[in-house]
């Protein structure tokens, strides 16, 4: 009798703790995201005084039908294909760099992750000067001095080829630092042991990395690869303040075609629509990172 | 951090060394040059911002004045947007980092009904992106009209899948002895939680609010769909109309910049170790 | 919002009181930290707990109870300030002042600086003239402005007086936001107004909506370099340069100019700027945004050779490297261009800049004759207006000539009412600004008044950025089209 009581008890306090918590998730991350893939089926357009009706998968076939948003979906991709190995072996550079005896190794990595706590808004905004078109850009007048004047001056954000790069080389610039740390902490928690094993061996500096740092670092690594991954598909603050999608939706990304629609355009479900299929890519991501992580534990 | 010496830091050619102090002064530039470029240009008459960019005077503040800084406090109401911000953030962080510990801590140390199924739906909304969910929640706020207000920028904040997981994984590894102790005090859970766990989870709270805060101080998506006019308006919002308000002055831009990023930099730059702690703690929980 | 009775605003004063110490994270991590690693090391290996223990006593110090204890109680008043504000949702907007005055919410664009100063002069004059009706202003981003009017509307947020873009009315018509406003303006009012406003601000018959000044477009030009070249100076509309003239100056420009450029087409803006002021060009050749018979299509008229034709002229332009991007909106007062494609509210600021020198000419005749865009900012009553007569009260204080004249002067744009142009030296017959006038009266093209706009004027935007980046033009147009009229389709006709 005792026991049953205690345990009807325990059970009102875990509820309770775990209460306020669980409320939250469920009205304001599950029930919006039932809500979107109901939406998405039907024709709603904010303000419209006309009924709300049922469309079926209208609105899937539309923005697949959409060259913008194929487009949104390929820039997506391509953003993620070059700046996830980029921005990885940079900050695995770093960390490889940082990761030694050094003087002002503090100083370097406070430099290095300064731009973390910066936010994206801010970052578009000072990289907008940065880029600017003309002899007067500093990017510009950069390359001009390292080419010896043989380079041609570019609006970067208006050039269909030099806009999507742009975007990519100030989100690497912001979010190479996060990656740095984490893969540091990586780095210092493979035992020196190894290291001195392998150096036993006779392997140089070159097949200590590639036998010992990366498997070393594979978790870690997956980890990195799979939050950047992520983060390039959810793509928008840079494009909002800087390109609007443009030159010719070189830039345009699925999350800006989602707020275009709902926020600039009033079609809700259209939105709602790109959201599941925003949703379903984050899905598939993350599931073949799962199935990275488990294939690891049967070799192990 | 404790300095590991891995690679035989003796055979370390002369060469290498000279290398890897190229790559580092190079990549101090590209972090470093745009920081720069932001300060002094902040300092400079509004039109020789984008006049002298090109050139070395890009960081040197030929004509330095404070005057942009003047201009900004004149032209919005800045001290209202810093405030919103501090307010949105600060609520976000202290009321998430109570909500999320309590069921970190219940799904980890606790046995109920129906823990494992909630857990289990915890889970699964871990890879749910708040882009995923903007748009219908954009649409529910309208509807409870929240629209331009505080708590719509607040409340659906608080609960967050990823803050419970990182305490839960947190609280898992506590001796289980804290709370043996705490029975035999005859404590109940609650107070075990708030005088025993959560003095001793200092790491996994300074983790969580250093995260939350890093999100909520950078948010742009939805405080640009959801405020309307300054009242509620939060900086990233405020510098990005800022850009478009005319007259188009990017001293003054520049000195807005300064001024937004200038006190997350100081919290940055006094915690830095725990900022590095937190985010590599991140990559650790796989 | 400001339709909020609720304030924060004296928190705002010391916001660092209000604020979580969050200090208490940053103490003592290392005892925690020793305490979270030794009892990992013995796992549950069946140690001793006694030493445990005493490293957990050691840890129950009154100071960091006191901390947790304060950061709860920091929480907890935090989350209690969420469900306040929760609580003085916009269910309970201002009716009435504290001194029992109407109050009356009005929304402005948040414009240039000047136009900004005016209005919230003359709400405060108008505040301090009469105690019946209490004025409560909020400035709205322009950018994206109608987006903020949309999410409002849905929440029952709409201020008591809307400010809004002219051709977005009748969208918020259709929507079923506004009130027919024709019994509540004297008579005497409307008839001196300018046919243009009432032109805008009439759908179906009813009239919903009056600005206090109307815009104007034009060709702003450096008189010295024009002559440089040997350009034809335009007298008036009629004779504007037909757009092979302009092309041959241009040209002729571009290789006088230093940096190449030879004309701003305020590349600079964001948003309504692209159909206000290019779209005339679609007239001009012949063709249209959409077939204004019965606003059912644009397909045919949009994507017309035509249109085609004259857009592809403008994308050479850029091709050639004509437009200068205008980054720091200063092309044409730096000199670096000889023209600028431009508004009213540029007006004092290149006077002052170019001084004699500056010209103000109409938009080049694609073929049918120079067209030139129409409409500006104008006022509506909302259905959500407690007092839609204390809302007009402040309309017609605003279309008292002093105060028409205060706003044209404050954005150099063309005062509505006859009485004000009359007593203004810069628009009445022969003045600088006259040609403005001119047009409105003879070559101004109302944007389409349909429901359908603010997805027109979208689309055209990112149609015009496209054509800009060197996108084949027909294509785009017919791209554009075909989403108009899917649109329409969707919205059964907007009948």
């Amino acid at each position: 009798m005792k026991a049953a009581a205690g345990l009807r008890g325990r059970n009102r306090h875990g509820w309770l703790m775990a209460g306020p918590a669980l409320a939250g998730l469920l009205l304001f991350i599950a029930v919006p995201f039932l809500m979107a893939v109901g939406l998405s089926l039907t024709n709603l357009r904010l303000g419209s005084p006309l009924p709300l009706e049922w469309v079926g998968f209208q609105q899937y076939e539309r923005i697949f039908g959409d060259p913008a948003f194929r487009r949104a979906l390929v820039n997506n991709a391509v953003f993620a294909l070059v700046v996830v190995p980029v921005q990885t072996a940079l900050a695995l550079g770093l960390a490889l760099l940082l990761n030694r005896p050094l003087a002002g190794r503090v100083w370097f990595r406070t430099f290095f992750f300064m731009p973390v706590v910066f936010p994206m808004a801010l970052v578009a905004v000072v990289w907008q000067l940065i880029l600017a078109p003309g002899a007067a850009g500093p990017l510009n007048a950069l390359l001009g001095l390292a080419t010896f004047g043989l380079w041609e001056p570019l609006d970067f954000l208006n050039h269909s080829g030099a806009a999507l790069p742009s975007i990519m080389l100030m989100s690497i610039w912001q979010g190479a630092g996060f990656q740095m740390v984490i893969l540091l902490a990586g780095l210092q928690g493979i035992p020196s042991t190894y290291y001195e094993a392998a150096a036993i061996d006779g392997a140089g500096r070159w097949q200590q990395f590639l036998h010992v740092t990366l498997p070393g670092l594979r978790n870690t690594l997956i980890f990195v690869v799979l939050v950047t991954t992520i983060l390039a598909f959810r793509l928008f603050d840079q494009v909002d303040i800087l390109t609007r999608g443009g030159p010719n939706n070189a830039t345009t990304t699925v999350m800006f075609e989602g707020v275009t629609s709902a926020f600039r355009r009033q079609q809700v479900a259209r939105a709602a629509a790109i959201t599941v299929v925003f949703f379903v890519i984050v899905l598939a991501i993350t599931l073949v990172q799962r199935r990275l992580l488990r294939e690891e534990r049967e070799i192990s | 951090m404790s300095a590991a010496i891995p690679m035989g830091a003796a055979r370390v050619g002369r060469w290498t060394r000279l290398l890897g102090g190229l790559a580092l002064g190079l990549a101090t530039v590209f972090f470093l040059g745009p920081v720069l470029f932001m300060i002094v240009g902040s300092l400079k008459p509004d039109e020789l911002v984008l006049r002298e960019a090109g050139s070395w005077r890009a960081f040197w503040p030929t004509e330095g004045s404070l005057q942009n800084y003047r201009d900004v406090f004149e032209r919005v109401n800045f001290g209202r947007f810093l405030f919103n911000s501090l307010f949105i953030t600060g609520a976000v962080v202290a009321v998430g980092l109570v909500v999320n510990s309590m069921a970190g801590y219940a799904f980890a140390r606790m046995r109920w009904t129906g823990r494992n199924a909630l857990f289990a739906f915890v889970l699964a909304l871990l890879i749910l992106p708040f882009e995923a969910i903007a748009v219908p929640l954009f649409y529910m706020m309208i509807e409870f009209g929240w629209r331009d207000s505080y708590q719509v920028q607040i409340v659906p904040f608080l609960a967050n899948a990823f803050s419970i997981y990182l305490f839960y994984t947190f609280f898992l590894g506590l001796p289980r002895e804290l709370e043996e102790a705490a029975e035999i005090d005859g404590a109940g859970p609650w107070r075990t939680f708030f005088t025993l766990i959560v003095p001793n989870a200092k790491p996994a709270f300074a983790t969580v609010a250093i995260l939350t805060f890093l999100v909520t101080w950078g948010s742009y998506l939805w405080p640009l769909m959801v405020t309307s006019g300054e009242t509620y308006r939060p900086l990233p919002v405020a510098i990005a109309n800022f850009k478009t308000l005319p007259p188009l002055q990017w001293g003054d831009i520049m000195a807005f910049g300064v001024m937004m990023v200038l006190p997350i930099l100081l919290v940055f730059l006094l915690f830095q170790r725990w900022f590095v702690r937190g985010v590599a703690s991140t990559g650790m929980k796989n | 919002m400001s339709g909020r009775k609720c304030s924060v605003f004296h928190w705002s004063r010391r916001p660092d009181r209000r604020l979580p110490d969050v200090s208490w994270f940053f103490h003592d991590e290392i005892t925690a930290v020793s305490v979270h690693r030794t009892a990992a090391e013995k796992g549950l290996s069946g140690a001793d707990p006694s030493p445990n223990l005493r490293d957990v006593s050691s840890l129950k110090a009154p100071s960091t109870l006191r901390t947790a204890a304060l950061g709860l109680v920091l929480s907890i008043l935090l989350l209690a300030t969420a469900v306040f504000f929760a609580a003085c949702g916009p269910a309970q907007r201002g009716v009435v002042d504290e001194e029992g005055r109407s109050v009356v919410e009005v929304w402005f664009h948040s414009g240039q600086a000047p136009e900004r100063d005016t209005i919230r002069d003359q709400v405060a004059r108008f505040n301090q003239m009469q105690d019946e009706i209490r004025i409560r202003l909020t400035l709205i981003p322009e950018g994206s402005y109608n987006a903020q009017v949309q999410s409002a509307a849905l929440s029952g947020d709409l201020p008591d007086l809307l400010e809004f873009d002219g051709p977005f009315l009748y969208n918020y018509v259709w929507q079923g936001h506004l009130i027919p406003i024709g019994n509540l303006l004297p008579e005497i009012l409307k008839r001196d107004l300018l046919p243009s406003i009432i032109e805008q601000g009439t759908y179906r018959g009813q009239l919903y909506s009056v600005g206090t000044f109307d815009s104007g477009l034009a060709l702003y030009a450096n008189r010295a370099r024009l002559s440089a070249v040997g350009a034809r100076i335009p007298k008036g509309i009629a004779d504007a340069w037909t757009v092979d003239e302009l092309d041959d100056i241009l040209a002729r420009l571009a290789e006088d100019s230093p940096g190449g450029a030879a004309i701003d087409l305020k590349l600079n803006y964001e948003g309504e700027w692209y159909c206000y002021a290019f779209s005339p060009i679609l007239v001009s050749a012949g063709a249209d945004l959409i077939d204004r018979s019965d606003f059912q299509r644009a397909g045919g008229t949009l994507d017309s050779d035509e249109a085609v034709a004259a857009m592809t002229r403008l994308q050479r332009w850029f091709a050639d490297g004509w437009v200068d991007p205008n980054l720091d909106d200063a092309a044409f007062i730096d000199r670096r261009v000889a023209l600028s494609w431009s508004g009213h509210w540029d007006y004092h600021r290149y006077a002052e800049h170019l001084g004699e020198d500056l010209l103000i000419l109409p938009l080049p005749d694609f073929g049918e004759g120079s067209r030139t865009g129409q409409g500006s900012w104008n006022w509506g009553i909302t259905r959500y207006a407690h007092d839609p007569r204390a809302a007009m009260k402040f309309l017609e204080f605003l279309l008292q000539p002093e105060e028409v004249l205060a706003m044209a002067n404050a954005n150099g744009a063309v005062p509505a009412t006859f009485s004000a142009i009359q007593q203004s030296p810069l628009y009445r017959e022969r003045g600088p600004l006259h040609l403005f006038v001119d047009q409105l009266e003879h070559s101004a093209v109302p944007r389409p008044a349909t429901p359908a706009y603010p997805l027109i004027t979208s689309l055209f935007e990112q149609a015009f950025q496209d054509i800009r980046h060197g996108a084949d033009v027909r294509t785009v147009l017919q791209r554009m089209a075909r989403q108009i009229d899917q649109d329409i389709e969707d919205n059964q006709g907007y009948q």
